[in-house]
């Protein structure tokens, strides 16, 4: 499964996403109700890119939701059934630099 | 030069040519999220090209330091036997991007042949998933060397800088020892000489070296402590060694 993802994401930023690269990372928190998904981004400087996209895929490459990037964070409750597989977590800033996480099922803890 | 003094020459010299050093090996210097979330850390006290262990008894502090906070992994260490002697092995999650610093302080080790306790502070830098910030933090150790290149993603042939510190001063014109981690008995040198290299810290305490090959290359700042330790009976100096493990990749 983490292949799929990888391949999937590999597909889609081939080519020019390397040299516009923008570092994510995303994490399970727990929320109010049920848990978030916190995605955070940040540029090689360390700097955090204002505005931007984020496209959530699950293992099939499928757009689960896409939201957007507000201070170089954004967030969204966690639907483990549609995550079973794993997320694909795509950033693309308004400057058009790209980067992704990929949240396996591991990560969410489904012991994959 | 008779045979019987190249045979003093040799018992004088005894077995270990090479120098001791405080090890903090991880299984990857720079984890991508494709390689997974932990790193495997393979810690001892060694000769390091030789592969020649020796005793490293649980540190007296052994910790993980992120974007400055610092935690206690002492307790996590499991025994095991590197180059055949006492160390040990700890599986470490980074749980989120930038640079892990690892860092060793061990029980001063008590050292017959040079008639002399050592302690080395030991560090090794791991970037997770393609953050590299904190790559130049300093913990504040009692010696300590501050990376002024980044201790890691260099080429082999690029170098490496980093500024010699003893109780938070630079230390100008410190020694600094050099030494590759020879796994697998992979580089031999033409001469004893070349086992250990040394050079010098400039006024500032900033020292420089070019690796010339792949790999684990150890930097060690030896200083004498000014308190001594007892040892039957006798007071015996304390060596200090600030020592940081930085790995050079191959040109590809």
């Amino acid at each position: 499964m983490i292949r799929a993802l990888v391949l999937t994401v590999a597909l889609a930023l081939a080519g020019p996403a390397l040299a516009h690269r923008v570092n994510v990372f995303a994490s399970v928190q727990p929320a109010d109700a049920g848990e978030v998904v916190v995605v955070e981004a940040k540029f090689s400087s360390g700097r955090i890119p204002a505005l931007g996209e984020v496209v959530v895929e699950d293992a099939e490459g499928r757009v689960l939701a896409t939201l957007p990037l507000t201070d170089g964070t954004a967030r969204f409750p966690l639907d483990r059934g549609a995550a079973a597989g794993g997320l694909s977590i795509t950033v693309r800033t308004d400057d058009d630099h790209e980067g992704y996480w990929l949240l396996t099922p591991a990560d969410l803890g489904e012991g994959a | 030069m008779t045979r019987l003094t190249l045979a003093a020459l040799a018992l004088l010299a005894g077995t270990p040519a090479a120098a001791h050093y405080g090890m903090i090996i991880p299984s990857d210097p720079m984890l991508a999220q494709e390689e997974g979330r932990a790193v495997d850390l393979t810690i001892s006290f060694s000769h390091p090209f030789e592969e020649d262990g020796m005793v490293l008894e649980r540190p007296e502090v052994f910790t993980v330091t992120h974007a400055g906070e610092t935690t206690d992994l002492r307790g996590a260490l499991a025994d095991a036997t590197v180059m055949g002697a006492p160390g040990f092995t700890l599986t470490h999650a980074l749980g989120r991007p930038g640079t892990h610093v690892f860092a060793m302080t061990p029980v001063p080790y008590w050292e017959p042949a040079e008639d002399a306790f050592i302690q080395h502070f030991t560090k090794t830098y791991v970037s997770a998933y393609g953050d590299d910030e904190g790559w130049d933090a300093e913990l504040g150790l009692r010696t300590e060397i501050v990376p002024l290149s980044k201790p890691f993603g260099l080429w082999a042939g690029n170098v490496f800088q980093g500024i010699v510190r003893l109780e938070g001063e630079p230390v100008p014109y410190a020694e600094v020892e050099v030494e590759f981690y020879n796994e697998g008995q992979q580089a031999s040198a033409p001469s004893e000489l070349m086992i250990t290299q040394t050079i010098k810290a400039d006024a500032n305490g900033v020292f420089t070296y070019a690796a010339p090959a792949p790999g684990w290359w150890g930097f060690a700042a030896l200083n004498t402590a000014p308190e001594t330790i007892a040892f039957e009976g006798e007071e015996k100096p304390v060596e200090l060694g600030a020592v940081i493990w930085v790995h050079f990749e191959a040109w590809q």
